[in-house]
């Protein structure tokens, strides 16, 4: 398994190591606990379930759904249909099928058979849902959770109604729960270091960088939803075998405040918080109700019976990690990512990796670059503004294009334009002959259009390395061979030595480049670099166009700068193409554009020419 | 004929308080951005007050209730919401999680879990005859009730100093300070008015249903939620429109499903929102998600 | 007037602005120029409140101003009108306008004031904003800033998107604002006519300040053209 963040084959272990406790820690208490400390135990697994279930779609998608426990719900009443014996069945649930009144499953098949079917409803339900937009997707979880809700307390035939079931077969031991929770961290953890995982976590980091590298947004969120569905669905199944009664109100708004609860104190970023957080709340939980029931602090003075009180301290802590610990009590990280245990040298961050073979070697690309980036005629007008107008643009593989202009002249625009950004007025873009005007930019870099950005950070909690291996997965490559793209790319941007640690740590001129080899890991066959050089000490100039020179020699690809400084321009670009004021001014070689009166005056003013004449 | 025209103001009147939930919730959300998961709970909270004040004639209660309301939300937004004024869109939504969830069960602890009983006018649950059709009395309430409360955010917004600060914060709050608009007022009155809104929701609610439970304001705010989406975010014309829609469709479907799927009304309105977002992510009005910034 | 020492200001983690230093006098018209991404925009919003600088401060009339919120700064004097106008476009004209004013009678003198000084404002006084050209729009700008009666005036690219005969009016406006004793702070890309307008001018690049002076220092001063197009090879 190649490590890929602060995975050293210890950390991950040490990350492994949280399922196997728990294992480890529920088989002792199923041989030594008290029925009832092994119920409370069983109760908070399932919890813990649900938890990791939730963290899978929000910790990785940054996206909160108010929603998940209607899967726990869906989960919960399969589960119970498949298992309840048939006189109660008929009893409390006339109108199911016969089929299903007369299955008498054990515990393992009908947890399996409410998995897959709260998946498939993730499935059906997450389709609609993740086309709208990132703030309508917590509104139209909530109407979900209240839909199901509604669905659940009224269809009596089927669920009981809203007076629910009893005398569900009690079958879950807390061995089990520790297993099916063991696995559910290990299911939660491969996720997350899966290649999809990555290329949701990419969209959580910055969902307009992450579509240039071709990642489908809607689709990763999908398929986090889905398996959170199974997740959900599996901790519901496994709840109701525990209590045996499950009724309307089991997973609603009280649970989903909860569970959340015990996500966002815990971290939302990782498997660990989910773990660390449903314990601890779990733990608080249990205090604030025996406080509820009536408790006397110090023999002095007595508290009566506050029903509600354990859900008003659960709402406060949550209150209070909003304002004061946004990232839980984990900071976001995993169990082999601690510091202390950094400290404790029970782990380490990853080793760079080692450069591939010769770094000047020329690689093989994958892409023959044949035809031209062409923009013909392209306009486009914002408010009353005419931004670009009849703009001509060609770049051919292997050459280097400067585009400048004074501030406002459109140079960000015909980017954005080019890279499918925003659609022109009128006028077409086309690759290599195929017209690809109005293109979304996940298509286009699947075209092997690459770009980056003028203010954007690269995705800040992922290492370097996984920011620009997610780009190589969003081109479908599989983990291990991103990684080694990867690795390549880095090496040549003499990023290898910190490319394990979080990108956000790196120095500006750092990152910039991290834009850029981000941007290489398609392998484009048209890079569009906005203003690379923008910050970067004149030591990193120097550096970078080396760099620019070296990437334009061995990926052949076509490469349009927008820049100010020409001390990047003039070395780089064989042509130049000055904006001004959305409309080409001049195209030459660098010398006769900086030479050029009218674009002298076009930055400056042409009273400031006559000046410096005099 | 009749039956038509009395379905239409049954649909009109569940429209209009569905239209007062959403004008509370954007209030909130063109100054601050945020979504109020809490404003149910405002709702709620108000609805208890009338309870609690239920000895004193009625007029006061209302009057409590009111109060009750606009102190709820003010207290809410200086303790919670503005030490997370800064933080993303998801933490925000997450703390009016926190205060919903607290206030709900700070009523549970404090009254009880179960539903209680209002006493409320009677002359509110006769019906007055207009023609041939017979209208509860209440529902002349909710229209008129509802009538001026948008004349007089209207005034309020289009006539007021205070209001047209209101409305250039809406459009760019960043440009309205740097006009000296003070930011910590402009949220404190649009949440002084929000909690107002709620406050008349919930007296509605109550002389609707006789009585108030503490998870009464749980379908309200989904309510007012789903009216907003659809209605298209941060504007206020969106939401009344999205919550006279949503009303509607509710009230017309209360009359016309068949006997069978009756008691999945509420499931089959909130699917609705969803198809339209499918279509138009934006709302049926279009918004804009994200504020200006200088 | 106003005097930054050391300003550093960054955003997410990326400093943009490396330690800036710049004082403005009384009724001292100060221009600013440089090429885009040289830092002109930070260091106004740092002044004004909207982005808190790393380190360093901002002073005006000895009251520190880092630290103090946009609407607090604004009462002491100072005015700004940002780059793009930024113009509240659900608004008519008028209420762009009622809203750079004071409240009370006081206020109604200065509105009257200003559409005395900006007819054209006077003509579209019922119009939604967003129906106003560009130029109209910049004197909107302007003289909503101005109807708080500031001391100093801070312009943010006012020529920007602006048809040239559009410039010279609203450089005529700031001629007689000048005159009137107003101080400026004026931020443009376009260097002659700043450099010909101002009584000094600070050149920045890449968040250092390159070059400054007056106008005759700097119009034979290669540094300038350097910071906008680079060394010459």
């Amino acid at each position: 398994m190649s490590s890929v963040r602060f995975r050293t084959p210890q950390s991950a272990a040490a990350s492994l190591l949280v399922p196997l406790l728990l294992i480890a820690i529920t088989a002792l208490i199923g041989a030594n606990g008290t029925p009832s400390f092994q119920g409370t135990v069983t109760m908070i697994l399932c919890n813990l379930i649900v938890v990791i279930g939730l963290q899978v779609f929000v910790g990785n998608s940054g996206v909160y759904s108010f929603g998940q426990l209607g899967f726990a719900t869906a989960g919960a009443y399969v589960a119970a249909f498949l298992t309840l014996p048939a006189a109660f069945a008929l009893l409390q649930t006339p109108g199911l099928p016969g089929a299903i009144v007369d299955a008498h499953l054990g515990a393992l098949p009908s947890t399996l058979i409410a998995a897959s079917a709260s998946g498939l409803l993730a499935m059906v339900v997450g389709l609609p849902l993740m086309r709208t937009s990132t703030l309508a997707i917590p509104i139209s979880t909530f109407a979900f959770l209240i839909v199901v809700y509604n669905v659940v307390a009224n269809w009596d035939r089927v669920t009981g109604g809203s007076s629910g079931l009893v005398s569900i077969p009690t079958t879950t031991s807390v061995e089990s729960a520790g297993l099916w929770a063991g696995a559910a961290v290990v299911l939660a953890l491969a996720f997350k270091w899966s290649a999809s995982g990555y290329r949701l976590q990419a969209t959580r980091e910055d969902e307009v960088a992450a579509r240039s590298i071709g990642i489908g947004v809607m689709r990763e969120r999908v398929i986090a939803f889905g398996i959170s569905g199974v997740l959900c669905g599996i901790g519901g199944a496994l709840a109701v075998h525990q209590s045996g009664v499950l009724n309307p109100t089991t997973f609603y708004f009280g649970a989903t405040v909860t569970t959340m609860t015990m996500l966002v104190v815990g971290g939302v970023r990782s498997v660990f918080g989910a773990v660390v957080g449903a314990i601890a709340i779990a733990a608080v939980n249990e205090l604030l109700r025996g406080v509820e029931n009536g408790a006397s602090l110090f023999g002095a003075i007595s508290i009566g019976e506050a029903p509600g009180l354990a859900a008003i301290g659960l709402g406060l802590i949550l209150l209070a990690t909003m304002i004061a610990m946004p990232n839980g009590l984990s900071g976001g990280r995993e169990a082999g990512e601690l510091s202390w245990l950094q400290r404790l040298g029970l782990s380490a961050p990853a080793p760079p990796p080692q450069p591939q073979g010769a770094v000047a070697g020329r690689p093989r690309v994958d892409r023959a670059a044949s035809g031209a980036l062409h923009a013909k005629g392209v306009s486009l007008a914002f408010a009353g503004l005419q931004v670009l107008e009849q703009i001509e643009l060609r770049l051919e593989p292997g050459e280097a294009l400067g585009l400048i202009g004074p501030n406002g002249a459109g140079k960000t625009t015909l980017v954005n334009v080019l890279s499918g950004f925003q659609a022109p007025d009128s006028g077409t873009v086309s690759l290599d002959g195929v017209d690809v005007t109005g293109r979304s930019p996940t298509r286009l870099a699947r075209d092997g259009l690459g770009r980056t950005f003028q203010a954007a950070l690269p995705f800040p909690e992922l290492s370097s390395l996984e920011s620009v291996a997610v780009g190589a997965m969003g081109m479908g490559l599989g983990r291990r061979r991103a990684v080694a793209v990867a690795t390549d790319v880095l090496g040549r941007l003499n990023l290898l030595e910190r490319a394990t640690l979080p990108a956000g740590s790196l120095p500006p001129g750092s990152q910039r480049l991290l834009g850029i080899a981000r941007a290489l890991a398609i392998r484009p066959r048209y890079l569009l670099l906005d203003e690379p050089a923008a910050g970067l000490t004149e030591a990193e100039c120097e550096e970078l166009v080396a760099i620019l020179r070296d990437v334009l020699a061995d990926f052949g690809c076509g490469m349009l700068l927008i820049e100010h400084d020409m001390s990047i321009v003039m070395p780089l670009c064989s042509r130049v193409q000055v904006l001004d004021d959305g409309k080409t001014l001049r195209i030459g070689t660098p010398e006769e554009v900086q030479a050029d009166p009218a674009v002298v005056e076009s930055y400056l003013g042409s009273s400031f020419l006559a000046a410096t004449d005099a | 004929m009749t039956e038509l025209g009395q379905n239409l103001i049954d649909a009109l009147a569940l429209g209009s308080l569905y239209a007062l939930i959403a004008l509370g919730i954007t209030l909130v959300y063109t100054v601050m951005g945020m979504m109020n998961f809490a404003h149910g709970e405002f709702i709620m909270l108000a609805a208890y007050a009338l309870y609690v004040l239920a000895g004193l004639p009625f007029g006061a209660a209302v009057a409590g209730a009111l109060l009750a309301g606009i102190a709820i939300a003010l207290l809410a937004e200086r303790l919670a919401f503005r030490p997370v004024r800064n933080a993303d869109l998801s933490a925000q939504l997450v703390t009016s999680l926190a205060v919903a969830a607290i206030l709900q069960n700070i009523v549970t602890a404090a009254v009880d879990a179960r539903a209680q009983s209002v006493e409320t006018p009677a002359s509110l649950s006769e019906s007055t005859s207009i023609g041939s059709i017979s209208v509860p009395n209440l529902e002349f309430l909710t229209l008129g009730l509802t009538l001026i409360v948008l004349g007089g955010l209207g005034w309020l917004l289009y006539r007021t100093r205070t209001g047209l600060a209101m409305r250039a914060a809406a459009e760019n709050f960043d440009m309205a300070r740097l006009l000296g608009v003070r930011a910590d007022r402009v949220i404190a009155i649009a949440f002084a008015i929000s909690g107002a809104l709620a406050a008349a929701v919930g007296v509605l609610l109550v002389m609707q249903t006789g009585q108030v439970s503490p998870t009464m304001g749980l379908t309200p705010v989904l309510v007012g939620f789903v009216a907003v989406v659809i209605g298209g975010f941060g504007r206020m014309f969106g939401a009344v429109v999205g919550g006279l829609l949503l009303g509607a469709l509710s009230s017309l479907l209360g009359v016309y499903l068949p006997d069978g799927l009756a008691p999945f009304r509420d499931a089959i309105v909130f699917t609705f929102p969803v198809l339209i977002l499918i279509f138009r992510p934006h709302g049926l009005l279009g918004g804009e998600i994200g504020k200006a910034r200088v | 007037m106003l005097e930054l020492r050391g300003v550093r200001v960054g955003y997410e983690r990326i400093e943009v602005v490396h330690g800036v230093d710049l004082s403005l006098a009384q009724g001292e018209v100060l221009g600013m120029i440089g090429p885009n991404g040289a830092g002109k925009s930070t260091i106004l919003r740092a002044i004004c409140g909207l982005v808190r600088p790393a380190s360093g401060e901002a002073v005006f009339e000895g009251r520190v101003l880092t630290g103090m919120a946009p609407e607090q700064i604004v009462r002491l004097g100072l005015a700004l009108v940002p780059e793009g106008r930024h113009i509240f476009k659900t608004l008519t004209v008028a209420e762009n306008l009622r809203l750079g004013a004071r409240s009370g009678s006081d206020g109604d003198a200065s509105m009257e004031q200003a559409l005395e000084r900006f007819p054209i404002l006077r003509e579209r006084a019922r119009q939604r904003a967003d129906r106003l050209s560009g130029g109209e729009q910049q004197q909107l700008a302007i003289a909503r800033a101005l109807l708080g009666g500031p001391k100093l005036l801070i312009l943010d690219e006012p020529s920007l998107g602006l048809a040239p005969k559009m410039i010279d009016v609203i450089y005529e406006l700031l001629e007689g604002l000048r005159d009137e004793g107003v101080a400026m702070l004026l931020v443009e890309q376009n260097a002659a006519r700043t450099i010909d307008f101002c009584d000094r001018c600070v050149v920045l690049s890449t968040g250092r300040i390159r070059a400054q002076g007056s106008r005759s220092e700097l119009q034979r001063n290669p540094d300038v053209l350097r910071a906008y197009l680079g060394n010459h090879p």
